[in-house]
């Protein structure tokens, strides 16, 4: 009896949400006339619904992937491969993060999760800094963005994990114990809640994973729609020429783009059509910078980090990270 | 059971998302932001969102709240929509309602020149007509090179530019076989009068700018719009186009510094087309192929008004 007064009420709504929809978008169109813009606002306008249309089929597609993968996948396949040595451990970690498709919002849950059951702080960093940086999903959109040309995205995907390695590296010698937050580190029961998961029939998992999709979107999409509209802004109102003088040396637009990186916090299915939209004002240097550093480290993500690990440690992650970037690509740079 | 109205409240936002793919699919709309290529990918985007609005519904009347039986652990940075309303969360939903709002109250426009201005217009121009000089065919090299001449310099085989018939840019795929390529590249050499059309605007653009010496004093018919620095001469002006690589966030633009009399009196923005003769022109130091004007009239702006790359089928 419930279930049908339920069912009924579903259908109901998604009539009256539809007619909602429906109405909002008449009703808008006649008001679209009765004002006036200037005009820079309309290219602005522009330019920001073009990023968003070109990078949401990605971002719900990243977001797809990693609902299935968080609600299909437990933590004990992944805890199982990683070996005792040290090195190994880093290396090993981060080739899972690069197999496992993530977004930097999604895996940090994770990390916390893989530390707390006893993982290694630097093999759970490898695999935080390489899983929203190299997957499938991220490489392909990276392809795309640059017109279809592999060399960013496998500039990307190798600098990008090299870069990783040595991070996760230094980190192994810094810091032994696991630097969660007091919290969190006796955490072992959530064992419990995997094998609960396990056990639920195919039909409510799906529906899991969907809905948390579904929030995974709008929790994510903000960051992105805020990028995009910085960007956008950046492109009506600020002229090549002011940012090529900001920038005309490789190692001060590398250290704005890492910036822009940092504070737009894009997600990292979508950064490269940002990213992109600057390579006719910086240099490709700094454009890998952008693509490499906004996945492992940004703005949204240290505040998630900072509400599982410890404050200090955060801090000296987020330094280290910044320091290692800018110091491979400055290298790099004669050879690209 | 209980009504969660967040929960409708998204629901409505996936349903207005999706309504805003499809629309813009609908209306043609979609090419005045992105490349027709990513056409099918929008339109699967917009398929899940359908399918995140069904299963959205489904969580708007619930049961009295179960403890979680998600996967994951809960006490992440997620908000799963079941908290009280807050004022950050009002802030965050109206961030995500954004791209509707605009879409809904602003009218989508085509890019205009005050953006040129913005793209160092010049700087590109004499830059394609530089970089594509000394240098052999190694078109990935300058793509990269940071100055936004990247994809007119060049011919492999991923990335050639090519534009769609501007009557139906839907008609047409924007992907052709190697030999179209070549045979388009070919009628180049063989016309006597270069005609620029949409067809093979940005195909022809490019050979023209790698072999300057060999175009000059061929005659030309283009069109596009007019742009003006302030250091042009009066009798000088840029016919310029937008080529939109993914979408309008990448336009950058090509087109021929022309030289005619009546210069002064066009205004920016001004679509025209003009006939004259190819010569080389000394622009800040650099050469670049320019147009010297024999005849020109005003046009309305194409149906379509943006060039765009074009895939080139390997197999």
């Amino acid at each position: 009896m419930h279930t049908n007064v339920r069912s009924y009420l579903i259908d109901l709504l998604g009539i009256v949400l539809i007619c909602v929809s429906l109405y909002i978008i008449s009703v808008s169109s006649s008001l679209q006339e009765t004002f006036q813009l200037p005009a820079s606002l309309y290219n602005m306008n522009i330019i920001f619904l073009s990023i968003i249309i070109e990078a949401l089929p990605f971002v719900l597609i990243g977001v797809l992937i990693a609902g299935c993968i968080q609600i299909f996948i437990t933590e004990h396949h992944i805890k199982r491969l990683i070996p005792k040595n040290r090195m190994l451990a880093v290396v090993m970690s981060c080739v899972v993060g690069a197999l496992f498709p993530a977004c930097e919002c999604g895996i940090v849950p994770i990390v916390r999760r893989l530390v707390a059951k006893g993982v290694p702080i630097y093999a759970g960093i490898g695999f935080l800094l390489t899983g929203p940086l190299i997957n499938p999903i991220v490489i392909l959109s990276t392809y795309m963005a640059f017109g279809n040309d592999w060399r960013m995205a496998l500039y990307r995907m190798f600098i990008g994990f090299f870069i990783a390695v040595i991070i996760a590296f230094i980190i192994s010698i810094l810091y032994r114990s696991h630097q969660l937050k007091q919290q969190y580190a006796i955490q072992a029961n959530s064992l419990i809640q995997i094998d609960r998961v396990n056990r639920q029939p195919l039909k409510e998992k799906i529906f899991n994973m969907l809905t948390h999709s579904i929030d995974e979107f709008f929790d994510m999409g903000k960051y992105l729609f805020i990028g995009a509209l910085l960007a956008a802004y950046v492109q009506t109102y600020i002229a090549s020429e002011s940012f090529l003088m900001l920038g005309n040396g490789v190692a001060s637009s590398t250290f704005i783009m890492m910036g822009l990186a940092y504070f737009l916090s894009l997600c990292s299915e979508a950064d490269a059509f940002i990213g992109a939209s600057f390579s006719n004002l910086f240099p490709p240097t700094a454009i890998l910078a952008f693509l490499i550093y906004g996945p492992m480290i940004d703005l949204k993500n240290t505040l998630m980090l900072l509400s599982v690990f410890r404050a200090k440690f955060v801090f000296v992650l987020l330094f280290i990270i910044t320091i290692i970037v800018f110091g491979m690509l400055m290298i790099v740079n004669r050879f690209i | 059971m209980r009504f969660y109205f967040q929960q409708a409240l998204r629901g409505l936002i996936l349903f207005l998302f999706t309504m805003f793919i499809i629309k813009l699919h609908r209306t043609g709309d979609l090419l005045k932001l992105i490349n027709p290529k990513y056409t099918v990918i929008s339109m699967i985007g917009a398929a899940i969102l359908f399918l995140f609005f069904l299963v959205q519904l489904q969580r708007v009347f619930m049961v009295k709240k179960k403890s979680h039986v998600h996967g994951h652990d809960c006490s992440h940075d997620h908000d799963h929509g079941d908290s009280p309303i807050t004022s950050r969360k009002m802030v965050s939903y109206a961030i995500i309602s954004l791209p509707i709002v605009m879409w809904l109250l602003i009218p989508l426009s085509t890019l205009d020149s005050s953006i040129a201005e913005k793209k160092a217009i010049m700087l590109n121009l004499t830059n394609n007509a530089m970089s594509s000089e000394p240098k052999e065919n190694d078109q990935s090299e300058n793509k990269m090179d940071g100055k936004g001449n990247g994809l007119f310099d060049g011919n492999t085989e991923d990335d050639v530019t090519y534009h769609d018939l501007p009557a139906d840019p839907n008609l047409y795929s924007n992907t052709v076989t190697k030999d179209q390529f070549e045979q388009i590249e070919q009628e180049l050499e063989l016309q006597s009068s270069i005609l620029m059309s949409e067809r093979v605007y940005a195909v022809y653009y490019d050979r023209i700018n790698q072999e300057m010496d060999k175009f000059v004093g061929k005659e030309i018919t283009v069109t596009g719009f007019v742009y003006k620095e302030a250091d042009f001469a009066s009798d000088q002006l840029v016919l310029g186009r937008f080529l939109i690589t993914h979408c309008v966030a990448d336009a950058s633009i090509i087109g021929f510094l022309t030289e005619m009399e009546d210069a002064a009196s066009i205004a920016e923005d001004t679509w025209i087309e003009v006939k004259g003769t190819i010569f080389l022109e000394e622009y800040n130091g650099s050469r670049l192929p320019a147009i010297r004007v024999s005849s020109w009239k005003e046009i309305n702006e194409p149906a379509q008004p943006y060039l765009y790359p074009l895939t080139v089928k390997l197999v």
